[in-house]
């Protein structure tokens, strides 16, 4: 059996059992998300791994597209995934939870440019949503009162 | 390298051994930023899926996927980093006189 880690802090994790496929949330709590790949700090490939060569470690969470090449085979091209960097993780549970805010992950440009270049240049939407969801929480007050 | 170069990949000894079925890794802390090493790769006989969590080493249930699975999965094992030899495409090369350590989960 794999050895218990007895007095030493830490566990054991199983890339495909607790973090391929995983969803990824930020630091509020907000889905961003899901593990597609992880990336490793390099080792020789390709030719003779000395014996007292470090073991690899987690560079980085990838997600992008790989449904394709799950389903068809081969590797999706470096360019097309995006990377979490490993030392923003703070938990590995049944979710993986960042210590950072998704506004400042690469992951999430997608909604940051739908936001800036098309949701923001519609009249009214700049508005924080907060406000209103605020509104809908009094209305359902008084609806129910 | 990225994990799937690893999984699903040939391992070979002086033979055929199997595939990689998972990448163990010791995260050695549960705090902020703290590097999770691999610790080995666990080798299966007969097939590249994953063992659905079923290598830890109290889970039996549902008996029948747990059945199905561990037989499926019979005869996996664990071979630390530093017995692996080698790195190649779809082909892992570990060095002679390795140890097959146990790959169940605690």
């Amino acid at each position: 059996m794999t050895p218990s880690t007895g007095d030493r802090p830490g566990r054991w994790l199983d890339a495909q059992l607790h973090l391929l496929d995983r969803q990824v949330l930020d630091a509020d709590d907000v889905p961003i998300a899901v593990v597609d790949d992880l990336e490793l700090s390099e080792v020789p490939f390709g030719q003779e791994i000395p014996i007292d060569t470090p073991p690899p470690v987690i560079t980085a969470l990838l997600s992008g597209a790989a449904l394709a090449t799950r389903i068809f085979g081969g590797r999706p091209p470096e360019s097309r995934m995006l990377r979490t960097p490993w030392v923003d993780v703070v938990e590995v549970g049944v979710v993986i939870k960042l210590g950072v805010m998704r506004d400042t992950l690469d992951l999430a440009w997608t909604e940051r440019w739908v936001r800036d270049r098309i949701i923001g240049r519609i009249p009214g939407g700049r508005h924080t949503p907060g406000g209103k969801q605020d509104n809908h929480s009094e209305d359902g007050k008084r609806g129910g009162s | 390298m990225i994990i799937t170069d690893l999984l699903g990949s040939r391992v070979f000894g002086p033979e055929f051994l199997g595939f990689v079925s998972d990448v163990r890794f010791f995260l050695e802390s549960e705090s902020v930023g703290r590097p999770a090493r691999v610790y080995g790769i666990i080798v299966s006989p007969h097939a590249r899926s994953s063992s659905l969590g079923f290598e830890r080493s109290g889970v039996r249930s549902p008996w029948p996927i747990a059945a199905l699975v561990r037989r499926r999965h019979r005869g996996s094992f664990l071979v630390r980093w530093g017995d692996i030899e080698r790195l190649d495409v779809d082909r892992i090369q570990v060095r002679p006189g390795f140890e097959r350590a146990s790959s169940e989960l605690p």
